[in-house]
This record gives C-alpha cells, sequence and structure tokens, in this order.
C-alpha cells in the first residue's frame, strides 16, 4: 500500500506539524495499469466509486471513508476504512474487515453449527424504516448516523461547561441463517473508534432438551428451550497508515492483592493467539508513523466482554479470543475457511510465521439461555468488542 | 429463474450442472453484482453482472464437457480481493469436481480475460450454491421416509399438496464432520450439506439429523 515517496505525498506531509514523511494512504496515483514491467501501482484508497463508496463527515467534522461490498460467501465486507479526525491528516485503519464465522454450539453437545455459508445470498431486503435516518445502498445495506450520547462534559469556574454530543457513522445489513436473523454493523465514531457487532434476532430454534441443558419458556414446563452459544469471529485486517510497518502488541496490568500495578508490554513477532484478561488488551501500533506529540499511531482492541466459550478437541478454533496471522489473501472464514491450498480454520493459521502484516481474528461469543421474553419475535442481543484510537491524534480531536 | 432450476434438476445431472452454470451468465447475478453501470467499474467495486458472467464462462472454458455430464460444477464466483493483485480487477471461479471430490478454485484475470492461478485440494468444504441446495433438497423428497413426512408437513401447513421443492423455504449449509456415526464419515471427503426447510406457515421441519451426501445422492442419518 506504500508507494515510493512522490511529490504527491510530500505536498500532504508539510501540512502535518511533526508528523514524519510516510506515504498518506488516501492519496494515491492515478488508477491506469502500469505499463508492463513497471513496478504495480497501489490503487487510490478508497478504491471504489458510488454506490459502494462511504464518505461521510460527521457532525464535529470527523470523516470516515470506505468502500463496502455484499461478498457472496462474508455478506457485508467493508474495505479501505479511513479515518480523518479532526483538524488531522486522514489515516488508513482497516484494508478490510468482515466476519468470518457464527460459530453455534447447542449446551447438550448437538446439533453445532457453522453458521457462515453464501450470507450475500440471504441478506433481508431492509425497509425504509430498517434504516432511520440514513439511506439505503442497494436493498441489502444501510448507510446511517445516529446520536451516542455525551462526547464530553466538562464544569468550568465561572463559564458554562464545556459539552458536546457524539455521532455514529453505522454501517449495517442483516441476514436471515435458518431460524435466527442476524445484524451484522459497523459503528465508526467521531472520535475515532469503530465498533463492530452483531445483533442476533428472528426467532428461537425451539430445541428442546434436559432441563440441564435449557430454559423453560412457553406455558407451564413441557418445553424446555435449549440454551447455546453465539461464537462469533470477525476477521480485520489492519493496515494502518498503510500496509508496512504494523505490529501487534499485547498489554498487561501485573498485581493482584497489591498496592502497585506494573505495565508489560509484548510484542508479537510471530504468529501469535491470546485470551481475554479483565485489564488485557492489544494495539495494532504503525512503527513509523507519530501523532504531533511525537507518538506512534495505534488502534486498541478491547472490551470484548465475550463469554469465551472454549470447545472440545475437535474445535479448537474456540480456544484463544484473538489470532494474530500473517495476511494471506486464502485465509478468509475462521472455520471451513472454502479456499483450496489453505488451513481450514483460523487456530491453524497461526503457525509461528514471521509477522510483517498482521491480521486480527477477533472471537467474542455470547451464552444464550432462553427467557419468555425471547418469544416471536425474539428482541436483538448484541455481541461485539471495541476499535478505539491510541495515540492518533495529539489530544482529544473536538 | 432460480426455482426453475429446481425442476430442471429433475430431469437428470446434466440439465442441472447446465443449470448451475447458467446462474452465472443469464442474468441472475449473484449479490455481488453491481446494480449502477455508469461507466466501467473501480478497482474495489464489486463484481459487475458482466463480469460475474465473463469470469464464469473463461473459468470454465476447459471444463465445458465435464460440466454437460455434472460431474463439475460452477459454483460461484467472487471478487478477487489479494492485496497484492489490488492493481488489478480479478475473479474467483469456485468450480466443484463431483468426480474427484475436489473444489478447485480458478482466479480470472478481467482485463486479460484469461486463468492467471488455479488451486484445488480436496476436502475444502466451501458453502453450498443455490443449485446445491435445491439438488439436496430434490434427494431429500426422493427419500421415501423423509419425502413422505415433508409432503405431509406441507399439506398441512399450506392446505395444498406439495408440487415440488421450490414451494419449500430452503437453506442449506455445509456440513461440519464431526464423529456423528458410520454414515456421517463419508461426509470427511464428500461434498455434505445440512438443510433448514421452511414451511408457508412459518416453521421448520426439523432436519437437525440428517445430512444430504451431494457426492454419493445419498441422505445421511447423523447420530448423537
Ligand atoms: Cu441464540
Amino acid at each position: 500500500m506504500r508507494f515510493p515517496l512522490t511529490l504527491l505525498s510530500l505536498v500532504l506531509a508539510t501540512g502535518l506539524a511533526g508528523v514524519p514523511v510516510t506515504a498518506a494512504t488516501g492519496a494515491g496515483p492515478a488508477r491506469a495499469l502500469p505499463a508492463s514491467g513497471a513496478p504495480a501501482p497501489a490503487p487510490a484508497r478508497p478504491a471504489c466509486r458510488a454506490p459502494y463508496l462511504v464518505d461521510h463527515k460527521l457532525p464535529n467534522g470527523a470523516r470516515w471513508r470506505l468502500c463496502w461490498e455484499m461478498r457472496t460467501i462474508e455478506g457485508l465486507t467493508l474495505t479501505d476504512v479511513l479515518y480523518t479526525p479532526v483538524g488531522g491528516r486522514e489515516v488508513g485503519v482497516l484494508r478490510s474487515t468482515a466476519l468470518a464465522q457464527i460459530h453455534v454450539p447447542y449446551d447438550s453437545g448437538e446439533p453445532r453449527f457453522h453458521d457462515i455459508g453464501t450470507l450475500g445470498e440471504i441478506a433481508v431486503a431492509l425497509q425504509a424504516a430498517d434504516c432511520p435516518g440514513g439511506e439505503r445502498r442497494g436493498q441489502y445495506v444501510c448507510v446511517t448516523t445516529r446520536p451516542r450520547g455525551h462526547a464530553y462534559l466538562k464544569s468550568r469556574f465561572e463559564e458554562p461547561s464545556l459539552s458536546a454530543q457524539g455521532h455514529d457513522l453505522a454501517v449495517y445489513a442483516a441476514f436471515q441463517v435458518g431460524w435466527y436473523t442476524y445484524l451484522v454493523e459497523w459503528a465508526f465514531s467521531d472520535d475515532g473508534a469503530i465498533t463492530p457487532r452483531v445483533g442476533a434476532t428472528g426467532s428461537l430454534s425451539g430445541f428442546t432438551s434436559a432441563s440441564g441443558h435449557g430454559w423453560q419458556t412457553g406455558r407451564g414446563t413441557a418445553h424446555v428451550e435449549q440454551s447455546h452459544s453465539h461464537n462469533i469471529f470477525w476477521r480485520l485486517d489492519f493496515d494502518v497508515d498503510g500496509k508496512k510497518d504494523d505490529v501487534v502488541e499485547q498489554y498487561d496490568f501485573t498485581g493482584s492483592g497489591t498496592a502497585k500495578r506494573t505495565l508489560v508490554r509484548t510484542r508479537f513477532t510471530k504468529e501469535a493467539k491470546a485470551v481475554n484478561g479483565r485489564t488485557r488488551w492489544w494495539r495494532v501500533v504503525d512503527t513509523r508513523s507519530r501523532n504531533a506529540d511525537g507518538h506512534r499511531i495505534s488502534w486498541e482492541i478491547n472490551n470484548s466482554a465475550s463469554a469465551q466459550y472454549r470447545g472440545p478437541e475437535d474445535e479448537k478454533f474456540t480456544r484463544a479470543d484473538l489470532y494474530v496471522s500473517q495476511y494471506r489473501s486464502c485465509e478468509r472464514l475462521a472455520t471451513n475457511n472454502p479456499t483450496p491450498d489453505c488451513a481450514m480454520s483460523v487456530d491453524r493459521y497461526v503457525n509461528a510465521e514471521r509477522l510483517t502484516d498482521p491480521v486480527l481474528w477477533v472471537n467474542v461469543g455470547y451464552h444464550h439461555v432462553a427467557r419468555d421474553e425471547d418469544a416471536d419475535p425474539m428482541p436483538v442481543h448484541w455481541q461485539g468488542f471495541r476499535i478505539t484510537p491510541r495515540d492518533v491524534t495529539a489530544k482529544n480531536p473536538r | 429463474m432460480r426455482r426453475g432450476r429446481t425442476v430442471m434438476a429433475l430431469a437428470g445431472a446434466g440439465a442441472l450442472a447446465l443449470a448451475g452454470s447458467l446462474l452465472l451468465t443469464a442474468g441472475d447475478q449473484g449479490p455481488q453484482a453491481a446494480r449502477s453501470s455508469l461507466g466501467p467499474p473501480a478497482l474495489g467495486d464489486p463484481l459487475t453482472g458482466d463480469e460475474i458472467a465473463r469470469a464464469g464462462e473463461i473459468a470454465s472454458a476447459t471444463l465445458r464437457t465435464r460440466m454437460s455430464t455434472g460431474r463439475v460444477e460452477l459454483l460461484y464466483v467472487e471478487r478477487d480481493d489479494d492485496k497484492a493483485a489490488a492493481h488489478l480487477r480479478r475473479a474467483d471461479a469456485y468450480i466443484y469436481d463431483y468426480g474427484a471430490d475436489r473444489l478447485i478454485v480458478r482466479t480470472v484475470d478481467l482485463g486479460q480475460g484469461k486463468v492467471v492461478a488455479e488451486s484445488a485440494d480436496r476436502g475444502v468444504r466451501p458453502p453450498p450454491s443455490r443449485a446445491e441446495e435445491a439438488r439436496a433438497a430434490e434427494l431429500l423428497l426422493a427419500d421415501p421416509e423423509h419425502g413422505r413426512r415433508i409432503r405431509a408437513a406441507y399439506a398441512a401447513a399450506a392446505g395444498r399438496a406439495l408440487r415440488s421443492a421450490s414451494d419449500l423455504g430452503l437453506r442449506a449449509m455445509i456440513y461440519t464432520p464431526r464423529r456423528h456415526g458410520a454414515a456421517a464419515e463419508a461426509c470427511r471427503t464428500h461434498r455434505c450439506m445440512r438443510l433448514f426447510v421452511r414451511l408457508p406457515d412459518g416453521s421448520w421441519l426439523d432436519t437437525t439429523r440428517i445430512a444430504v451426501d451431494l457426492s454419493a445422492k445419498k441422505i445421511l442419518a447423523l447420530e448423537w
């Protein structure tokens, strides 16, 4: 993604005090194909046009640009996600993100579904009311903005408080997988945060079970609806400020029953898997690009609130909450990967290869114990995680 | 279009394979087909219907004979999103070789109009295509016991007799092999799917303990 230093990127970089000259992701050369033999120039980003281009400025001035695509297998897929903080330059965040699996094992041990089939074929047509305040792109995708409450509020001395309301740009689609309808959404906030999440609605499966594996629903004791997990995997190909120089770090804080806590940083130089911890988080950091404070630009992965389902021996892919693999175009799904000459599941993608272009796989589980309120149509239950900017700007971008 | 294929499936494997490839050439352009046709697509735009059709034709060019006998089937075409080829317009055609139980993926460079890469492997489980979904339903209906059960449930729910599989709300999902009894072991190498069947009253048939083995054209009982 990073092309040689051109006059164009120089021009762009001069406007950015304190930012070392690295190729600006948002600016690329013309899209013409190279003459044979010449190195291929990276296409301009985002590499799409209307109606696939989303280019939106939120009320505080923050701007997000990205492309969407309804792929046959993964369904809604976002590529070339670029963020421009208020008053700052545009920075690349994600090259691509999509769902990588929805694994639904029932508590009695069977059945166990892998719900990603051809999601693109089972997208649910959205009505105008399903896209409030926004714009439907084709029949299946909604692009809209909505309030997210206070961005900040600070009381001041002998002055009115300083406060603002924040907004999200949301891009989503819905998919009908058997009984369930899944809402698949990415929210892009005006402070640079991204919230990928999936909402499960539609209907319960109606599977019964012995009472130890479910919850009585409906009148009396006749029906025990079987509990189950929704283990959702996202594939996130981060390209922070371009493809090069991205590194993944894990942060832990030692000290339990002690007054002191100490930060411990682990840098993943090779492919890795990791499990959640209450204060553990990760970040994808560009080792060359810095903000105006001289700090490295990064995006942090946190707050999954996963139920952390761990499956049997033949479901090793459930045994970590984060996988970091070296980019390979054939590695697309977390299980039942659909491409030949490629490993079959995400746990197999991680095999100590050196990381130069990391792809993150985030596993967030929700354990669903049915209740009477789930009777049709089932209220949405959400699961997801957060991607927050860390040192992308030198201060609160507002 | 889709339901038409179901009827053709009854005419035999050859007609079905043909129908499978027609899916991608006769205007039913798949989910990613670009809807606006203002000028050529940008590099990151979804494939247009025309590109999907061309990629399917180019990828199948050397397979026509085996496709006509139903041994080989074009499943679907995806835009190739390899970062190393981001400056090119490419499509991946997913082709299943039922003769060898092998998935073939051919990468078509739409600019050059030719296949530039091919990979193939046994035991890969790409999701079912619409044609496979319809064929799985036909197999289930053709099974005496399951066919009788489904027809009875349909008649009760709809108040009329089932005419064909196209009357049913279908959703096939790839079957992920586990220890589900001796019969299901075949699915470690065969192309097997689960089938969800929805009736007109919105209810679902219980098909959780059934897998359809499309390679062997058999219905398998899953045991647990
Ligand atoms: Cu559930």
